[in-house]
């Protein structure tokens, strides 16, 4: 070891040597240099965030028909007869239905039936969600019944992309796909949020497939251990309305080998 | 030195110490949130809170793990090593709010306990790839919370200095956790070259580091001695500095052999506090002073000055001309040797 004549000891006043002080001022600033250096690179180093949105602190009411295909949706005018399927969920990690309990004690078949429903919307490319944390906050605003949404079969694809849950993903979290959220999204899906698939194709244009069994009922304990992987999926597809509905057999997913990505 | 146990023993060194670290972290929190809210603003708070904390979290690990090695080369770094736990609990609470903060985004508010969640929401163990990379994030934040709580010298003397150190070594395991949960967890999606070059270079600089001081130290272990009747040759008397010592090694211990007022006495060289080297301490009021926290011991029978209580064991020296010689047989912590007269 390197000695000199200083010898500093905490308790002495006056044994920190010049020489001692030198190297501690050295290494102070060569410690916030690297401190400087690490947040310039930790910080500009990040991949850009997506522009989606959830409106934690802003709630929202609004005003549809709802339905289950299988999973709670509201349907909205936005505009003279364009209509928006707005995805219902719960709060934290867990689907709608818990919150629509009350109302279904009162109303037995809740579908068709005008709601009003007041929550925080989350929002990105074309999609729209809102969660509910109060079942209060879920009221019967008609019990007329309106025409059942209709369906419109595509064909049977097979497509490649990841499943995602779409709280995270259309809002609440940034990154919401990929490895590091993986974890999140199978609380997501097990608490009951509907799985999805999200596709990018070559040109950088994603679509959406809500997944469903081959009878069209909830599958989310089925998918859990495929989520946040890049898989190929074949199924049958179905249009309705904004959003595709993809009917498919859980055993029939493949992860593929392809690096998983945030965006 | 302190008899009974304070929360902190304040004095202004530990002031400026800790004013140093608190400003630093608060320079590199303000710093990483200005630029990525500034350049990258559609990103959340939470995120932001994550990385930031996190990426502090392991900057601050390697700055803790080099000083140690510092020391040992260069006897100037000695005070920074002298309160290095406060930067240790320091470093602790980042990567709590960091360890934190994820917990709550990602396994909270679930169908399940957020712990067993950490657990078992990810199941691909088999996997490198896949591996679930939080499992190792968690493994080293309960390490660095076991390490942060028991920084204080309450746990240090109840557990003995051996079980303490044992525990503290335990740093290198938390440190290897952290490197696998960041290479299979945030580097598997962001992907600069920048952000894993500069833990390359990190990992590469603490690891020199020791390995030159393991080296440096081998040498001193593996000087060759001659033993005559029983006794073993140490080195001319002119190659220990007044007031200072020599370290030689007896039976794979280290033992200090101290020169002062005219006489020569030797004594284990592992200090009962943390165990810090004697032999790189010095005499001060007639007592051998450790060079990591000032703990003091009489050089003749390893005794801590009343009322202070640690005691180390002791050797018999003899000199022949001018070659030290020491009996390798240790003597009782404690045991009064005469010193041996020059």
């Amino acid at each position: 070891m390197k000695k000199n004549d200083e010898f500093y000891v905490p308790y002495i006043d006056g044994s920190l040597g010049s020489k001692t002080k030198k190297t501690l001022k050295r290494f102070t600033f060569i410690a916030i240099v690297v401190i400087v250096i690490g947040a310039l690179i930790f910080s500009f180093a990040q991949k850009p965030f997506k522009n989606s949105t959830f409106e934690l602190t802003s709630a929202t009411k609004i005003t549809g028909t709802y339905h289950e295909n299988p999973y709670p949706m509201l349907r909205v005018e936005v505009a003279d007869n364009t209509f928006k399927n707005i995805l219902l969920l719960g709060f934290g990690k867990s689907s709608a239905n818990p919150f629509l309990e009350k109302l279904h004690s009162e109303v037995k078949n809740l579908n068709g039936k005008t709601l009003n429903i007041e929550g925080n919307l989350i929002y990105y490319n074309g999609k729209t969600l809102i969660q509910i944390t109060d079942d209060e906050k879920v009221t019967l605003k008609n019990k007329k019944t309106s025409l059942a949404l209709q369906k419109e079969l595509i064909s049977k694809m097979t497509l490649q992309g990841e499943i995602i849950d779409p709280k995270c993903y259309f809002g609440v979290m940034k990154p919401g796909k990929g490895k590091i959220h993986r974890s999140c999204a199978v609380r997501c899906i097990s608490g009951g949020i509907p799985p999805v698939l999200a596709t990018t194709d070559n040109n950088n244009i994603s679509q959406y497939y809500l997944l469903t069994d081959l009878k069209g009922n909830p599958i989310n304990k089925d998918v859990l251990s495929y989520i946040g992987k890049p898989s190929e999926i074949t199924g049958i597809v179905e249009k309705m309305e904004d959003w595709y509905i993809m009917k498919i057999d859980a055993d029939d997913i493949k992860i593929i080998s392809e690096n998983s990505s945030i965006y | 030195m302190g008899l009974d146990y304070q929360l902190v023993l304040w004095n202004k060194h530990k002031k400026t110490y800790d004013k140093i670290i608190v400003l630093s972290m608060l320079l590199y929190i303000v710093l990483f949130a200005v630029i990525t809210i500034a350049f990258n603003s559609e990103t959340s708070i939470e995120t932001l809170v994550i990385r930031a904390f996190g990426s502090l979290a392991i900057i601050m690990l390697h700055i803790i793990l080099a000083i140690g090695p510092l020391s040992r080369l260069n006897s100037n770094f000695l005070p920074i090593l002298y309160n290095r736990r406060h930067l240790g609990v320091s470093m602790f609470i980042a990567a709590l709010i960091h360890g934190g903060f994820s917990m709550f985004q990602f396994h909270a508010l679930g169908d399940v306990n957020p712990v067993y969640s950490v657990f078992t929401s990810n199941m691909d163990y088999g996997s490198l790839t896949n591996f679930p990379f939080q499992v190792l994030g968690f493994l080293a934040l309960l390490i660095l919370f076991i390490m942060a709580s028991t920084s204080h010298d309450f746990f240090l003397a109840n557990l003995s200095a051996k079980v303490w150190k044992r525990l503290h070594m335990m740093v290198y395991f938390a440190y290897a956790l952290i490197i696998a949960h960041v290479f299979l967890g945030a580097f598997q999606q962001e992907t600069s070259p920048f952000t894993i070059g500069i833990m390359i270079i990190g990992f590469l600089v603490v690891a020199s580091l020791h390995l030159i001081t393991a080296f440096k130290e081998r040498k001193t272990d593996r000087v060759k001695t001659e033993e005559k009747e029983g006794w073993l040759t140490v080195c001319n008397i002119s190659e220990i500095q007044e007031d200072r010592a020599k370290i030689f090694t007896v039976d794979n211990e280290r033992v200090a052999i101290f020169k002062y007022d005219g006489k020569l006495s030797a004594i284990h060289n592992v200090c009962k506090h943390q165990g810090g080297p004697l032999g790189e301490g010095k005499i001060i009021d007639g007592c051998v002073t450790c060079p990591w926290h000032g703990y003091q011991y009489l050089p003749s029978n390893g005794q801590s000055p009343p009322p202070f209580t640690e005691k180390v064991t002791t050797y018999e020296l003899k000199l022949d001309e001018e070659t030290v010689y020491i009996n390798p047989k240790a003597f009782e912590e404690g045991t009064e040797v005469k010193p041996c007269k020059i």
